[in-house]
This record gives C-alpha cells, structure tokens and sequence, in this order.
C-alpha cells in the first residue's frame, strides 16, 4: 500500500493549478455575480487545456486518463473557483462511453454537455446544448431549453432545463447513471476540497496579521480551535477524495461507500470552512469585496448538487449495515 | 497510489492471518486476565509479530511500519484485544530506543516486547497534566552519583502491574521550568515506590496514584542528559499521538462493528428514530473512514522513512471524537431501554471521556496543531523566562 501521490501527481496538479489560476478567479467569480458575465475559464478553454477531458479515452481525442488525475485537477479547479465544472465533463465522459462520435465531441468542443438529474437545478446548464438525462431506465440525449433563475453562486450554471426532442443512447442504462453519478461526487468532493483547502489558507493568514487587544488574533484559542477543526476537516477529505478517485479508477465495488463518503464529508466541510473563514474575517468576510462569500456561496450551492449531505450520510450508513451484516 | 497490498505485504497478511486464526486466545477477554494477556502477548513475540517495525538490536523484528500495521488490521479484523503492554510498546520503547543506553536497550526491550516486564509511563502529577512541564517530583543527586527521587504521580496507567516505569523529574528548579526536567527508568518494585489504584468513571482500576518516597535510582538509568528531560519526553509524547490516533489504527470500536449492531436494532426504532440514526451512523463512520484514510498516509509517509510530524495530533484528535460519535449511536439504537440494559456498549461509552484527556486533551491537541502545523502565534505565557522556582512563588 502507498496511499500517497506520485510525483506525475503532484507535477499535474502543479501545471493545472497554473494554467486554472490564470484563467478563473474570485473575481471573475464575483464579475459574474455582478453583472453577469460567464464563468471562467469557460468551456472552450476548458477543453482547449486538455484538463477536462482527462478521463475521455484518446481514441476519441480524450486524454486517456484515471479518475484521479482528474480529482488532481479538480482540486485545483476548486481553489480558484473555476467553471464550468469537471463534474459535467466526467458524468458525460462515462455516460457517453462506448459513444466515438459524442466522445469526440466532447473532447474537440463541439458538444456542450449538461447532466440532468430527476430534480433540482441542473449544473452547467448555462452554456450547455445538449443535455443528458435517465428516462425509464434508458439513457437519453438530445437539446433542451434553459431557463435562469437567481443563482447564488453564478459559477455554477446552474439552471433549470426542459428537455426538447432526445434519442436513447442506450437502454437499462442504471448502472452506468450510477457510475457517472459517483464519479461526479467524487469529482464535486475533490472541487470541494481545493476551494475548503484554500478557504483554510485564507482564514491562517488573516489571523496572524489581524490584531485585537495587542495581540494577533490567531493567538487566542476561541479562533485558533476554529481553524484547527477545519485543518483536521479538510485532511480528511483529502483522504476521502483520493480514496474514493483510487476506488473509481481500480476498485469498483468501494466506489459507492467512498463517492457517498467524500460527497457528505466535501459538502460539510466546505461549508464549515466557509462560515469558519468569514467568522474570522469579522466584518471584512461579510463584505462584497472579500472573496469569502464567493466560496461560501459555492458551499451553499455544492451540497446540494448530486444529492444532498443529508441523502449522502443515509446512503453511507445503508451501505455500511449491509456490508457489516453480509 | 494504491491500496492493494503489495505481493509482499500480501504474502505477510497472510502469514499474519493464518497464525492469529490458528492461535488466538478464545473465551475470556485476555486484557481482562494480565497473566493470560502476557502470555498472549509472549505468544505473539515468538511468532515476529510484536514490535516488527523496531530494530533488531532492540529485539524487534526490524520490519517496516506496514507490516505492523498489517498485524494490527488483522487483529483487529478478528475482535482480538489490543496487547496489554500498549504504553511500552506505543510509548516507553520508542523512548529507550532514542535515548537510552546500550546496556538499557539490552537489559529492556526484548522483555519488554515479550511482556516479561508490563511497563508505565509516570509523567502527569496532580499540578502537572496538561503544563506537563510543571511537575514537582524531585531528584537530588546523592553522594554516589545516583539520584533519590520525591513526590506523586498521578494517573498512571498500569502502575499496579507495572515493573518499570519511565519516569519525568525535575532536578533543577533554578532554571525556566522545561530546562529543569531529566528522564529516568524507574523499577516500580523498589524501595519507597507505593501504588495505589484509582477507579475510573467506568469502573475499572486501569490507573494509579504513584508515590516516590526517597528511592534512589543509579545513574545508569537515566534516560538523556540530565536537563534535557523535556526533549526526551517529547519523543515519548510523540510516538504516543501516532499510537493512538496514526498508523491506521484507532481507538474505540470499529465503526463497522458498530454498523452491524445498529443494523441489528434499528428494526425495532420508530421511522422518525431510524432517519436519526441513519444520519448519525452516516456522519460517524464518514468522520472515523476519514481518520482511518489519514492514518494510512502517514503510514505512507512513514514507510517512506518521514517521520510524521505534530499533524499526527490531528488523528487522536478525530478519532476520538468519531470513537465517542459511534459508541453513543450504539448505545441510542438500544432504546428507550438503553439507561437500564446498555450493557458493554454503556461500558464502552464511559470509557470514552477519558480519551479526550488521556495523551493530551482535545484542546491541548488543537493548540500544538495550530502552533506547531498551522503556524498560528503562540499564547502569551506567564512563566516565560521564570524560573520554575518563581513559578511556585
Ligand atoms: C484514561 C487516562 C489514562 C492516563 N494515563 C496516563 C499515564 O499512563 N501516564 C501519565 O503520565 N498520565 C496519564 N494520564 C494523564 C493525562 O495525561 C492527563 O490527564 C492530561 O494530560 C490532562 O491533564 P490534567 O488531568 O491535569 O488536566 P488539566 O491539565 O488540569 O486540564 C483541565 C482542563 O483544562 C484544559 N486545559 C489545560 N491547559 C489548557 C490550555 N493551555 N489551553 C486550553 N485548555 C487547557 C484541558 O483541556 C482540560 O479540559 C491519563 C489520563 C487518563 C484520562
């Protein structure tokens, strides 16, 4: 066992973490809760970077990569806040599997993929045209009409979709849905975890260079216990995340337990991180100018996505009574 | 990255599983026993499974962590009791073998590991736990170069099956309290050494009261120099977070155990009750397969030969929390007929206070993670610079 990163690892995550911080920023993100702009970096840059499509098999122009390069990226994505999201591009990368000419699609940019789940919002929508969905059990694809509502995090895309004509890509396509589906979470975690990582790092410093009553503020333990409990929050998603992209990638049969496990630990975490970083910012994390309510806002909307924290823990203690009482 | 065990790591899994299934102890608890868990403990010596990763000079096997860890998944897997001499294992042995002597790891470990000698670790006093560093118990030189030790320890697991002991003192009161501290192995059947069992919130008299009334300890069991107590104590501190919260081990019950005594009762729960403890067992197994996933990249770490640092904290620290998350679900699962028929899993329960004390509290913990990992500033100290004597003033 080495549950650790390789060096091509840490190398992928160091390019993309250029490459995502150059293009996407809070305050793109908040430039696009302003006035509407896209979110950044876009999908034509996205796939242009090649990070998107890491998991699309090359023959369709993909990178030909594992789950958790992507997670690698992901993470990355997460720090800066960038949109849209890998998770579109990694449900879609195994829904179309078997697809040459979507796939292809995908990877050279010419689809725009969306994931429609029975309710909710849907992620990526804006943007997006053409729109996957599960119907009767059978896999669909075709356009749809989008409609925008008030997002709180306009980084998302998120909006409503009505499905226009589709044709089925494949029947009895559950289990497939199921994967893409954890492949998502265990995509939407490792977001979760760059931006809470990041949140972190921004609470740290702060409360070493803020003073109140002649001392920094980070000294005194009513401050320094919050962020410790977010340090402590935050290694253990990472663990999740990579054991749920490992799973993914080389162990099908833990994949429902890790996905399910990093999504519940991604959405509280983020947020705890979030309300954490702003409580310790004072008035200054509840202003408009301070990105912390960029990430809080992302952490408002991510627990929602792909079920929420609540169904998530359920679905952990279901799988975790079944296998103890096999 | 991959979890897989390696072929050789397969290959001692199962050399490790097939002994453990073939000799295991059944019946009786042998923690419940100490004369059935030394000689269990014994047993597994004998096999190579007791202090593997330790040096062979030291009477270990000179294996990797992996390994050890691998033995304690496999024990584990099958409900065995953790090894009775934990506190020399976890925490006295790891000191000798970084501070001692040649002649002291000679004369000690390989009894140790075999459980010939049960061990205890005498560093918290009743002034003294937490500010570890302001202890009182004296040692004086005596005219042949040994020492006479005076005072109290407190606290002290195993003192009353122990036959030795390491041992913090303070034998200079005229500097700042940390640099006045010199480390001892101490033999608990000597002369002046009285113990006098406490009993714990769950019943048990695991801990002792220990006085030292004038014994004298030669200076050939110094552990360190002396004045440098408090660096020998920080190794000992050390490996005691990784024992008990890294390495892929932790402390409470398996949150899988607990997973299948609440499939068992949750039949019997109303609908509202049953949504509740889905959630709760959902939260308390994600937070305790968090825990478990850390360990193992400080397992990672240190088989790579990276000694993991104050961040070990981190997995005491959560683990306990999910230890205490989980039991008290089991113990909820029983009903309303819990207060009256909670059985082992109360037991378990009220064991559960004492970890977040025992090795440094969950608030000490968060104040070294957040100096010492996190680079937050330190708390203004008022016995910065003083010397110890003043300190009592
Ligand atoms: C089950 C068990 C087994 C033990 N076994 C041993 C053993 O074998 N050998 C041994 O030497 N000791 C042992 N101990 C003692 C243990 O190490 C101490 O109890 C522990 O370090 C706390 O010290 P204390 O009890 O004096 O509490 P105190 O230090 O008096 O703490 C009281 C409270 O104040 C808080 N506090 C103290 N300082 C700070 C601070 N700076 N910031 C914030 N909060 C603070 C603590 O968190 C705690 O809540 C054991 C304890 C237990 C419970």
């Amino acid at each position: 066992m080495n549950f650790d990163l390789d060096q091509e690892h840490l190398d992928l995550a160091a390019a993309a973490g250029e490459f995502l911080a150059g293009s996407a920023s809070p305050a793109a993100a908040r430039a696009a809760l302003d006035d509407g702009a896209a979110a950044r970096p876009g999908r034509a840059e996205l796939v242009k970077s090649g990070y998107a499509t890491i998991t699309v098999p090359e023959s369709a122009g993909g990178g030909g990569g594992s789950v958790l390069q992507l997670a690698v990226v992901a993470e990355q994505a997460g720090r800066v806040l960038t949109g849209p999201s890998l998770v579109s591009f990694a449900r879609a990368a195994v829904l179309l599997d078997g697809d040459a000419d979507r796939l292809a699609g995908l990877a050279d940019g010419s689809l725009a993929v969306a994931v429609v789940d029975d309710s909710g919002p849907v992620l990526d929508a804006i943007g997006a045209d053409t729109f996957l969905a599960l119907r009767d059990g059978a896999l669909v694809c075709g356009p749809g009409t989008v409609t925008a509502r008030e997002p709180i995090d306009a980084t998302r895309g998120l909006g409503d979709v009505e499905l226009g004509q589709t044709v089925v890509l494949a029947r009895d396509a559950g289990e497939r849905w199921q994967r893409a589906e954890r492949v998502g979470r265990t995509v939407l975690a490792a977001e979760g975890l760059g931006a809470a990582a990041y949140l972190l790092e921004m609470g740290v410093a702060y409360a070493k260079q803020r003073h109140a009553f002649g001392r920094a503020i980070g000294s005194y333990q009513a401050v320094k216990h919050l962020l410790v409990d977010v340090y402590v929050a935050v290694e253990q998603l990472r663990s999740l995340v990579w054991w749920a992209a490992w799973a993914a990638d080389r162990a099908p049969g833990e994949l429902p337990l890790a996905a399910a496990a990093a999504k519940a630990a991604a959405a509280t975490t983020l947020e705890q991180a979030a309300e954490t970083v702003i409580q310790v910012h004072g008035g200054i994390g509840f202003t408009w100018e301070h990105d912390a309510h960029l990430y809080w806002r992302r952490a408002k909307v991510d627990r929602f996505l792909l079920g929420d924290d609540v169904a998530a823990f359920d679905e952990v203690a279901r799988l975790a009574m079944r296998e103890a009482t096999r | 990255m991959d979890f897989d065990d390696t072929p050789d790591e397969a290959a001692w899994r199962a050399e490790v599983r097939s002994f453990l299934e073939k000799h295991h102890p059944s019946g009786e608890r042998p923690r419940d026993d100490p004369d059935a868990a030394r000689a269990w403990q014994a047993t597994l010596y004998e096999a190579g499974f007791v202090g593997v990763a330790w040096p062979q000079q030291a009477g270990g096997r000179g294996g990797t962590p992996m390994q050890q860890a691998i033995v304690d998944q496999e024990m584990a897997r099958l409900g065995l009791p953790a090894l009775i001499n934990l506190i020399g294992i976890g925490m006295c042995g790891p000191t000798v073998i970084m501070h001692g002597s040649d002649d002291q790891k000679q004369r000690y470990l390989t009894r140790l590991l075999r459980a010939d000698d049960l061990w205890c670790q005498l560093f918290s006093e009743p002034e003294a736990g937490s500010d570890l560093a302001g202890l009182r118990t004296r040692a004086v030189r005596d005219a042949d170069g040994g020492w006479r030790i005076t005072g109290q320890k407190v606290w002290t697991t195993l003192a009353h099956l122990a036959d030795f002991g390491i041992l913090l003192t303070r034998t200079d009161p005229d500097v700042p309290k940390h640099r006045g501290l010199t480390m001892f192995v101490v033999d608990m059947k000597a002369p002046g050494v009285t113990v006098r069992p406490l009993r714990q919130m769950n019943g048990d008299a695991h801990f002792n009261e220990v006085f030292f009334d004038d014994v004298r300890i030669p200076d050939a069991e110094r552990l360190g120099e002396p004045g440098e107590g408090w660096t020998v104590a920080l190794t000992t501190l050390m490996s005691e977070r990784l024992s008990l919260g890294g390495g892929g081990t932790a402390v409470g019950p398996k949150p899988e155990v607990v997973a299948r005594h609440v499939a068992e009762h949750i039949g019997a729960l109303t609908a509202d009750r049953q949504v509740l403890a889905r959630q709760q067992l959902g939260r308390g197994f994600v937070a305790a397969l968090g825990a478990r996933y850390t360990g193992y990249r400080q397992l990672s770490k240190l088989s790579r030969g990276e000694f993991p640092g104050p961040e070990a904290s981190a997995g005491k620290l959560s683990g306990t929390q999910s230890a205490r998350d989980l039991t008290d679900l089991a113990v909820r699962v029983l009903g309303d007929d819990a207060p009256i028929g909670g059985g082992p899993w109360q037991t378990a329960q009220a064991v559960m206070p004492g970890m977040a004390i025992a090795g440094g509290s969950d608030q000490v913990l968060r104040n070294i993670i957040g100096e010492r990992v996190l680079g937050l500033p330190a708390e203004p100290r008022a016995d910065k610079g003083v010397t110890f004597k003043e300190t009592l003033a």
